[in-house]
């Protein structure tokens, strides 16, 4: 059984024009140590998995049907007050937009601290403000700069500092939900040079979230694309970006302008993403897909194996879409 | 490259500062040296990109080039002469000829005006054509910039449209003023991967069309070099590297743009090709303002000269210029076994 299993996931919201499909049917698995990429665009629903494994969605956020198998137990059957434990001590988020996830009229290190402190009862003060030191050392923080309030900070700095708050209580699963959009490429760059150090040193495993591509092919061993509140195809990043099958995987790496290679002309997907408060019938990539057939309306869908690893989600019954 | 291309608009060694604010209580009055002895030559029909980080200038580039703002010192020129004389009609003129395309289409909108009226807007402002006229010119360029069949848009409001569509509204209503040209800021910054593509797509073909000239302000060199002719590079206001896109991506010579290559995402495998490491993992001190301004961070810095010298834009073959004393000489390492063609 693998570390974090989760299956058949659906997550929808309650709006005022109807129930939302935000997620549907995500299955995946992640081994201990390894790090598992979602890339998708706006709306596709990868921040609420992310919400949705940490339980955290807000009020009007309903998860449908599926299990989440950390370590073989179900957090959906969780109590809130067992689910509260394991949130940062043993799972813990990165979150987006790092200048909005600290408290601004707290000291930097005072607010590490009281993760630290409120989950670990055993701890004094003293010693968990040494642990904070020896965060922000690790996350390359200088030491007369702890004791800022967030605005002193630069973009990359707080974030350096979210990250620490993530690894104040020795998580063993760190959920990134975009840690460098907003930052510049030589920052990005460093940020996640640590952040894959970290996750080396330690065994951490790691959910990365981003609509980016070529960062989530930097960081991670496993990759999952999703397309409108589905995952259609995932593999290690070496087989989806080498060998994609999807058509939609396909038409998003033609549409990254990228700086080695050909400088071939960039192939933008026609059309817009669907309404998922009515979804399409069938695939959800059809109306924008150049391969659709008529199947693609009320096929079935199908997980198709390329290799051991490496699936797609297709509704051809894996006829053509290869 | 110069030859028999007129230039367009001229920035000659501009200057533009900013008086910080300070803090509640603190001192105040702290100077921001935004650009600093900027000079560019944009040539007719050309895409030029001006590459730089957060907070090097860029934006502020391109506000100055429509008038947005005044700069301290130096001298804009379009079409040979100085903007800062242009009064009354020929102010008016250089409005419509000189148009921006803003980074934020959800910001750059009013929510409270269609699509038709956003659109056509501008042609009221500059008496352009009588009402049919106008309808007319409203269809066309919204045909151009992909919203067909304009019908289904010409009565939605922003809110009804999404962010792709909003900004080729932008861009709509820049461009049904037939400007010779459009400073385009970061256009995609706020949009996905393949609705960028689609405006990428559009800016060419605007190009191609309508002839304008189109100055691209980006953080992204994969961008840049998928649009640009040229490419400028920029640090805290100052020019590093200019040069043909083939020329500062697969051959740059100064070591911040290489640290910009460096630090771009490869695409997991594809790309080990260029690590030049000419970033500092940590900043050295730098002893006031009087040398080069990458000093602090720079790898191949020599102590002495560099902290107490600034190297001056240098052209060093081609028309690829280039402020770093070592350009020269990081020749061999930075360059890849490719020839470019021309």
């Amino acid at each position: 059984m693998a570390f974090l299993e989760v299956e058949n996931l659906s997550v929808g919201y309650h709006t005022q024009k109807g129930y939302l499909h935000a997620v549907e049917d995500v299955s995946f698995s992640l081994e201990e140590g390894k790090s598992f990429g979602f890339v998708g665009e706006s709306g596709c629903g990868k921040t609420t998995l992310g919400m949705a494994l940490m339980r955290l969605l807000p009020p009007n956020g309903l998860i449908r049907k599926g299990r989440i198998l950390f370590d073989g137990v179900d957090l959906l059957q969780m109590p809130d007050e067992e689910m509260r434990k394991i949130r940062w001590q043993e799972i813990a988020m990165i979150f987006q937009a790092a200048m909005n996830a600290l408290n601004p009229v707290h000291r930097v290190n005072e607010q590490i601290a009281e993760a630290i402190l409120t989950h670990h009862a055993s701890i004094d003060k003293k010693e968990a403000f040494e642990q904070v030191e020896a965060l922000f050392q690790l996350v390359g923080i200088p030491k007369d700069r702890m004791r800022d309030f967030p605005h002193q900070y630069s973009g990359g700095m707080k974030q350096r500092a979210v990250i620490a708050m993530a690894l104040a209580c020795k998580p063993r699963l760190i959920i990134a939900d975009e840690p460098t959009t907003a930052l510049d490429v030589i920052v990005q760059d460093q940020i996640l040079k640590e952040v894959k150090n970290l996750q080396k040193e330690f065994g951490i495993s790691m959910i990365f979230i981003s609509h980016d591509i070529s960062i989530v092919s930097d960081v991670c061993h496993d990759i999952g694309i999703m397309y409108a509140g589905k995952l259609v195809e995932h593999g290690s990043r070496e087989e989806v970006f080498r060998k994609p099958v999807h058509p939609y995987t396909k038409a998003l790496l033609a549409s990254y302008p990228t700086l080695t290679g050909e400088k071939n002309r960039l192939v933008p997907i026609p059309g817009e993403t669907p309404n998922l408060i009515h979804p399409p019938s069938g695939c959800r990539f059809r109306d924008r897909c150049p391969s659709a057939k008529a199947a693609c309306k009320i096929g079935e869908a199908v997980w198709i194996e390329n290799s051991p690893r490496h699936k797609t989600l297709c509704y051809q019954c894996g006829t053509d879409c290869k | 490259m110069n030859n028999g291309k007129e230039t367009i608009i001229e920035l000659e060694h501009i200057v533009k500062r900013y008086a910080s604010r300070g803090s509640f209580f603190g001192a105040r009055g702290k100077e921001v040296i935004a650009l600093n002895q900027i000079s560019i030559k944009i040539l007719r029909g050309e895409i030029f990109g001006l590459v730089g980080e957060s907070g090097s200038g860029k934006t502020t580039a391109g506000r100055l080039i429509v008038k947005l703002e005044k700069p301290e010192g130096g001298r804009i020129y379009i079409n040979g002469s100085d903007m800062a004389g242009l009064k009354g009609k020929a102010l008016k003129d250089f409005h419509r000829k000189v148009q921006m395309i803003f980074q934020d289409p959800y910001q750059s909108l009013n929510p409270q005006i269609s699509v038709f009226d956003t659109i056509s807007e501008p042609l009221v402002i500059h008496k352009i054509g009588n009402a049919k006229d106008r309808e007319d010119a409203v269809w066309q360029i919204m045909k151009s910039v992909g919203l067909s069949p304009p019908d289904d848009f010409v009565n939605r409001y922003p809110h009804q449209l999404s962010g792709g569509q909003r900004q080729r509204v932008a861009i709509a209503r820049v461009m049904v003023l037939n400007p010779d040209f459009v400073v385009a800021d970061e256009p995609t910054s706020m949009l996905d991967a393949s609705i960028s593509a689609q405006i990428f797509n559009i800016l060419l073909e605007m190009r191609k069309n309508f002839q304008v000239t189109l100055l691209f302000i980006t953080h992204s060199l994969a961008a840049a070099r998928y649009l640009c002719d040229r490419i400028a590079v920029i640090y805290r206001g100052n020019m590093m590297e200019l040069g043909s896109a083939d020329q500062v991506i697969q051959k740059p010579k100064h070591p911040y743009t290489k640290a910009l290559i460096d630090a771009m995402p490869k695409f997991g495998l594809s790309g080990k090709a260029n690590n030049n490491h000419t970033l500092l993992a940590v900043e050295r001190e730098a002893f006031g303002h009087k040398g080069c301004p990458f000093f602090a961070r720079c790898r191949v810095a020599n102590k002495t000269k560099c902290s107490q010298e600034r190297p001056l834009l240098k052209e060093t073959n081609n028309s690829h210029w280039v402020a770093c004393f070592y350009a020269a000489n990081g020749d061999e390492k930075g360059s890849s076994k490719q020839i470019m063609p021309n």
